[in-house]
């Protein structure tokens, strides 16, 4: 087990800069107590380590198997940092920002786990899996593509130009996605509005449900997509006409171009709204 | 709800595990309410199948019947001497079986077209409370007072700030709302294949947000 400490005890604030190489293979882990965790992708195969802390801070970097971790402390317990730090692309990444840490990333083309507790989440790039946590932060992803995996308690959850299978969960907060390419998508919000504008694709599963807030779809003229509309209490419009069938109580479904994709829209009592791509907006201004 | 953990549950039952597998799966035990409940429910099931007892009836129908199909005596031994036993992942894959059955023909019932016979309707007030929710209730509850303690432990070990305390507060008030208003809709309307699931599928999200929160409020830094 690689083990050093990067910083020293100094009289006042104090910023550490130090790098490393690093192989493929190996993977970073950052754990921050609080402030802000900014990574950037760089072309160099090494770690670039610039933090701001307290004079009274260490920051531990550590190498274990394959593992590197980068955290601090001080005498009294966490400690508060802010990182910027510059990662090979290709490095898979896991950030814990518990509680009160922001977390940033650009350009990564790897792995990336984050969860916070109190602070937001913004990642531009990932590939395989990508899964995004915060209690009361937004989440926003964006250019990522695999097995993509959002959760956001209180803050709402933004995904933009993503492909591959989703999955987002919110209690209080919306959740948009927008130019998705994806033949699997859920997205479910107890008091939160969803919205979705992307790719019907044939076979596809597709599924968005809401307690209380709207769902807004997209589809795209030519997909070949069975609907199944759930509601309570909510209404139903759509911007182009609709040949209802199966209607019960609470459901009815229809079929558009061959139906081979499955496309599942719930609100207990929110409004449901399917329109073409683009045009969602449009009707919501 | 699920886990990676919950179909290995009847494995470590029947000790059909490897030691750092039993391993794993008793420190996942330690943290996660739901697989605990799953293993003490199904340590019950096969409590009680254990101690059937394999009593011959009171009255052995079978020697009448067998004079007059013409079956001989030894058949009538073997069949005596017949023991079937089940393993754990039998009898649940057979309770599973049959609970989907039983779903199954509840669920065709509840969609059938209306027929010109005589149909006797029960009053919604008169609806009993399905049994899973009642079970889930009970399970939650008991979740929620391990996540109302870990939350105060939390904010006092300064991990949880009050804020996110009470955010987590209201957003479990918010899926509780939601419940409720999903209960009074099946009132209403009992039958409704969208409000019963509905109902199941928000209280499966209280479950993971129970978890999930509990999870975090315990989680060291």
């Amino acid at each position: 087990m690689l083990y050093f400490l990067v910083a020293v005890a100094a009289l006042t604030q104090q910023d550490t800069d130090t790098s490393f190489a690093v192989r493929q293979g190996q993977r970073l882990e950052v754990n921050d107590f609080g402030g802000q965790v900014v990574i950037k992708a760089w072309r160099q195969n090494s770690i670039r380590i610039r933090a701001s802390h307290g004079s009274r801070d260490y920051i531990r970097v550590s190498n274990v198997g394959s593992t590197i971790s980068i955290g601090a402390s001080s005498r009294h317990g966490p400690a508060m940092v802010d990182y910027e730090l510059l990662v090979p692309a290709w490095l898979p990444l896991t950030v814990s920002g518990s509680p009160s840490a922001e977390v940033n990333i650009e350009g990564t083309d790897a792995e990336v786990s984050v969860e916070t507790v109190e602070g937001s989440i913004r990642v531009v790039g990932g590939k395989g899996n990508v899964s995004l946590h915060t209690v009361e932060g937004s989440v926003e992803l964006e250019g990522a593509s695999g097995h993509i995996e959002l959760n956001s308690v209180d803050g709402s959850i933004d995904v933009r130009d993503v492909s591959g299978e989703i999955t987002a969960e919110s209690v209080d907060g919306s959740i948009t996605l927008l130019d998705i390419e994806s033949a699997d998508v859920d997205a479910s919000s107890v008091d939160g509005s969803i919205e979705y504008d992307g790719t019907i694709k044939d076979g596809g599963r597709y599924r968005f449900q809401s307690h209380d807030g709207s769902v807004s779809v997209s589809v795209p003229e030519r997909a070949n997509v069975t609907v199944y509309v759930a509601t309570f209490s909510g209404d139903f419009d759509s911007c182009f006409p609709v040949t209802l069938k199966d209607k019960t109580k609470h459901r009815f479904s229809f079929t558009l171009g061959t139906g081979t994709a499955r496309l599942e829209l719930e609100s207990f009592d929110g409004s449901i709204n399917l329109c073409r791509p683009g045009q969602i907006h449009q009707r919501e201004d | 709800m699920n886990d990676q953990w919950t179909d290995r549950l009847s494995e470590y039952l029947d000790d059909e595990l490897d030691q750092p597998q039993r391993a794993a799966l008793e420190a996942h035990l330690a943290g996660c309410e739901v697989c605990t409940q799953t293993l003490a429910e199904l340590r019950r099931v096969v409590g009680r199948a254990q101690g059937l007892d394999d009593r011959p009836p009171a009255t052995d129908l079978w020697p009448g019947i067998a004079t007059r199909i013409g079956v001989s005596t030894d058949d009538l031994a073997r069949r005596r001497v017949r023991r079937i036993s089940f393993t754990v992942p039998q009898l649940i894959a057979a309770s599973i079986v049959l609970v989907a059955a039983s779903a199954g023909v509840v669920w065709m019932l509840s969609r059938q077209e209306p027929v010109s016979a005589p149909v006797t309707s029960v009053p919604s007030s008169q609806a009993r409370p399905v049994k899973w929710v009642a079970r889930a209730d009970s399970s939650g509850d008991h979740a929620v007072e391990e996540l109302r303690l870990a939350l105060q432990e939390g904010q006092r070990a300064g991990r949880l700030s009050p804020i996110t305390v009470r955010k987590i507060e209201h957003s479990l008030a918010v899926i509780d709302s939601a419940i409720a208003e999903a209960r009074r809709a099946l009132e209403v309307d009992p039958n409704s294949d969208y409000l019963n699931s509905h109902l199941a599928d928000t209280m499966r999200l209280k479950m993971q947000f129970l978890r999930e929160a509990n999870r975090i409020a315990t989680a060291q830094t």
